[in-house]
């Protein structure tokens, strides 16, 4: 790798960056050719964020050069202002659209209105000048239509556009896209793909894209560039690329040790959890049952009401009619604060919105469930607390250096695995899980997998709602698909089901 | 990360102890400074110093708990002095004291009452909610006072206990201390008080670990209306009198303190001690500036300034947390 290949429009040689004591990148190389999409992945930790802060100019490298358009930079003192002159264009994981406002006002935010004689905005060309963007940029819709109104894979789309408008078709720019896709739903990914596809071949656009979810790696990228403990460890090209082999190469040991495999089925027993002909959120006419040590998934579409199930049994959305019966007998769900007694456990699917505490320790993001339990004696027994959390931490294998840590520096993966550990530690008659592993990587997601699985065997009734069939055939005994609120199949799989039985269902229920 | 426990250790001790240490450097400075030196150690600066700051305190943890879930409340001043005027008026009328005390505390209740049902079930926000409120009552007290302050029919034995001394401070310190104790306690040992970090950190999941955001805030803004009324029974004993104007002037330094607790003690979160620590720095620059014989308008400066460097301190601090990362 010594030389920049031809096509090579942009080359990063020998990266090196530390924090404190500790090695965040060890010498990484990557090159990005024209007309590529070129992945970028690894486990949580492994140096992705901090190669694209790099590479964006936010964060100063201790070494490491950069060669971008035919010019040379030390990466100790590459700005973002080198960065945006160097055609480089990134779109962040946050969305930095403006809701509220239109596409065009979005499109020309910064500074590309065309102004008249007066100082006024010549609305005309203005808009000329957009509706030609937004059309090679696929993006089908008015220009005065609010960019909140759009479906979240349009939103990005817009924002791909306002970073990429500037330049011509063709030029040596770069795009580096983080986790774009982390919260779309799955139609919206493939649309999004598609772009980013169309992108990289019509406008030989060279695309860096960093994402946790390996089926989209097969699917689009050129080559893959893959991240273990700050060091570049594999480039990978297009031939023989599979989810297998790249989660293999993310946590270095093979596959097959690494999945856990489903446990056995619990003989039948009578059920923890019943749904009769609830009604609420959306959510019409709904009986179900769940066994303990039961697995349940929930599939179907972005607005099928897989997320609202969950929150009518957590008491976070009204219930309007029908009874939900926890071992037979029917509870007064008001607000979360009588499921939580009840012995019932939720897993938000916006972790950072609606679960973490940010700048709270681990110990009182453990604790915070029932904060009743550590005060006794008028008192709040602060040691027994971090004690406790402690012991969590080993338990279920969270990276942290002490119970007192801040919620916000830990990584998606072990945030995730403390809001899980809140509930798995008193052990809950029923955990509901919204999209358990989302925005994860590989390791900590089979870690999660493990944590449920023992979870159910345990005895705990399960209710996992997600989008990511893989992770409902690995799970579930037993799958709901749900339709416009409703009901609409039941697969049941004694022997295991596979994600063609749930994609098959969930097409036929779309077409029915 | 890891490896920077050892070392991040100095800059926290540091800013829990910054203000701390400026304080006590502040008191020598004046002690020393000629112009003052003669004054500002003696006892009756001491004793005028601290009994001037009780009501203030008592007030600023009023402002303190809502603060705590990101709430703000501007109207703890004119509740203050709502309570004092209504409770003089009573005393005045002959009540007995423990009358008048409960007046201007259920009227800090009602308050509280009022300021809780616009921000949770109205929605309304709270900066808007506590503004409002706090003009409504000043328009109250007006109209009870005539704008006229009450002077006389205050019982001696309430102005002769709390401005009276004990070891040469005056009793109402020592009330305000107790209040701060109760409040530190509220809010660090009761699981009430955790909820109300968690609210503040991230009010949806708060929501969603069952903390009942809507009937905790209710109860922060009824213990904070009471505080606030029962404020205003230091100030009259302070001072003697039942000034209609007097409220509202302790809103701003009230918030300005508790702002400023999150650069001591605690550093990056509002804190009881600090906002302790923030009053009796804020008091003893004011007292020594005094003596000093600058002029009046000096002490806006101080005050204004303390209240900008305490936000914006509250907001970079937050930051530097945020960005551990």
């Amino acid at each position: 790798m010594d030389e920049a290949g031809t096509g090579t429009v942009l080359w990063m040689t020998d990266v090196v960056k530390s924090f404190g004591g500790n090695r965040a990148l060890c010498g990484v190389s990557l090159g990005i050719n024209r007309g590529e999409i070129h992945a970028l992945i690894g486990g949580n930790g492994s140096g992705k964020s901090t190669l694209l802060k790099i590479l964006a100019g936010v964060l100063p490298a201790d070494s490491g050069s950069l060669k971008v358009q035919d010019r040379a930079w030390n990466l100790r003192d590459f700005t973002p202002e080198a960065a945006r002159e160097s055609g480089l264009r990134f779109v962040h994981q946050q969305p930095t659209v403006f809701p509220s406002l239109s596409i065009l006002d979005n499109l020309c935010i910064n500074g590309q209105y065309s102004i008249g004689l007066m100082g006024n905005i010549r609305w005309g060309s203005t808009r000329r000048r957009v509706l030609d963007t937004m059309e090679r940029f696929g993006i089908d819709a008015s220009p005065n239509q609010l960019v909140g109104q759009l479906s979240p894979a349009m939103r990005t789309m817009v924002e791909i556009a306002r970073a990429l408008q500037g330049q011509e078709p063709g030029s040596q720019s770069v795009l580096a896209l983080d986790e774009p896709t982390a919260a779309l739903p799955s139609r919206e990914v493939e649309m999004l793909l598609g772009m980013l596809q169309r992108f990289a071949s019509q406008d030989s656009q060279a695309i860096l894209f960093v994402t946790h979810r390996l089926e989209e790696i097969v699917q689009v990228a050129d080559r893959v560039t893959v991240l273990r403990d700050g060091m570049d460890v594999a480039t990978l090209n297009r031939e023989g690329l599979s989810k297998a082999v790249l989660a293999e190469a993310i946590v270095g040991r093979p596959l097959e040790a690494f999945f856990p495999e489903p446990v056995a089925q619990h003989p039948a027993s009578r059920p923890v959890l019943e749904l009769d002909c609830v009604n609420g959120g959306g959510v019409r006419d709904l009986s179900i049952a769940v066994e303990a040590g039961e697995v349940l998934g929930i599939a179907g579409h972005m607005g099928s009401g897989r997320s609202t199930v969950l929150k009518l049994i957590y008491g976070a959305t009204t219930v309007e009619s029908g009874r939900v019966c926890l071992d037979g007998r029917e509870l007064a769900l008001h607000d979360p604060e009588d499921a939580i007694q009840a012995g019932i456990g939720y897993v938000p699917e916006d972790r950072l919105g609606h679960a973490v505490l940010p700048t709270m320790s681990i110990a009182d993001n453990l604790a915070m469930v029932s904060p009743r339990d550590y005060w006794k004696g008028g008192r709040h027994q602060r040691k027994q607390e971090f004690a406790d959390a402690a012991a969590a931490i080993k338990t279920y294998g969270i990276k942290a250096d002490s119970p007192s840590v801040p919620m916000n520096s830990l990584s998606g993966g072990n945030q995730q695995k403390v809001v899980m550990a809140r509930w798995l530690r008193r052990g809950p008659r029923v955990l509901l899980l919204d999209e358990p592993t989302q925005a994860v990587d590989v390791g900590a997601r089979a870690d999660l997998w493990r944590l449920i699985q023992d979870a159910a065997a345990h005895g705990t009734a399960v209710v996992i709602a997600s989008s990511d069939l893989e992770e409902l055939a690995h799970l579930c005994e037993r799958v709901i698909v749900l339709k416009e609120g409703t009901l609409g199949i039941e697969l049941n799989g004694a022997s295991g089901l596979s994600e063609d039985d749930i994609s098959h269902a969930l097409h036929d229920l779309e077409a029915a | 990360m890891s490896s920077g426990t050892a070392k991040s250790r100095w800059p926290y001790l540091l800013e829990a102890s910054g203000l701390p240490i400026l304080l006590v450097l502040m008191c020598f400075f004046f002690s020393v400074l000629p112009e003052t030196s003669a004054s500002f150690a003696s006892i009756d600066n001491i004793r005028i110093t601290l009994g001037a700051q009780s009501a203030l305190i008592v007030i600023a943890m009023a402002a303190l708990i809502p603060l705590i879930c990101q709430e703000y409340d501007f109207s703890v001043g004119a509740t203050a002095g709502l309570g004092a005027v209504f409770a003089a008026s009573a005393m005045a009328a002959g009540a007995p004291i423990i009358v008048a005390i409960a007046i201007a505390i259920v009227l800090g209740l009602v308050v509280g009452l009022v300021n809780g049902f616009l921000v949770t079930t109205a929605g309304v926000n709270s900066v808007v909610t506590t503004l409002g409120t706090a003009t409504l009552i000043a328009g109250v007290v007006a109209l009870k006072t005539e704008s006229k302050s009450i002077v006389s029919g205050i019982p001696a034995s309430l102005t002769d206990f709390i401005s009276g001394e004990l070891f040469g401070i005056p009793r109402g310190f020592y009330i305000a201390i107790i209040v701060t104790v109760g409040v530190w306690y509220l809010l660090r040992q009761t699981p009430w008080g955790r909820y109300l970090s968690a609210i503040g950190d991230n009010r949806q999941a708060a929501r969603l670990l069952g903390a009942n955001v809507k009937r905790r805030l209710l109860s922060v803004y009824l213990i904070s209306g009471a505080l606030a009324g029962a404020a205003g029974i230091l100030l009259i004993g302070d001072t003697g009198t039942a000034s209609p104007q007097i409220g509202p002037g302790y809103t701003l330094p009230a918030i300005a303190a508790a702002f400023l607790s999150v650069a001591a003690v605690q550093p990056g979160r509002f804190n009881v001690w600090g906002t302790l620590i923030a009053i009796l720095f804020l008091g003893v620059l004011n007292s020594g500036l005094y003596l000093a014989g600058t002029n009046p308008y000096v002490n806006d400066f101080a005050n204004g300034g303390a209240l900008i460097i305490g936000v914006g301190l509250a907001s970079l601090l937050g930051r530097n947390r945020s960005q551990q990362a």
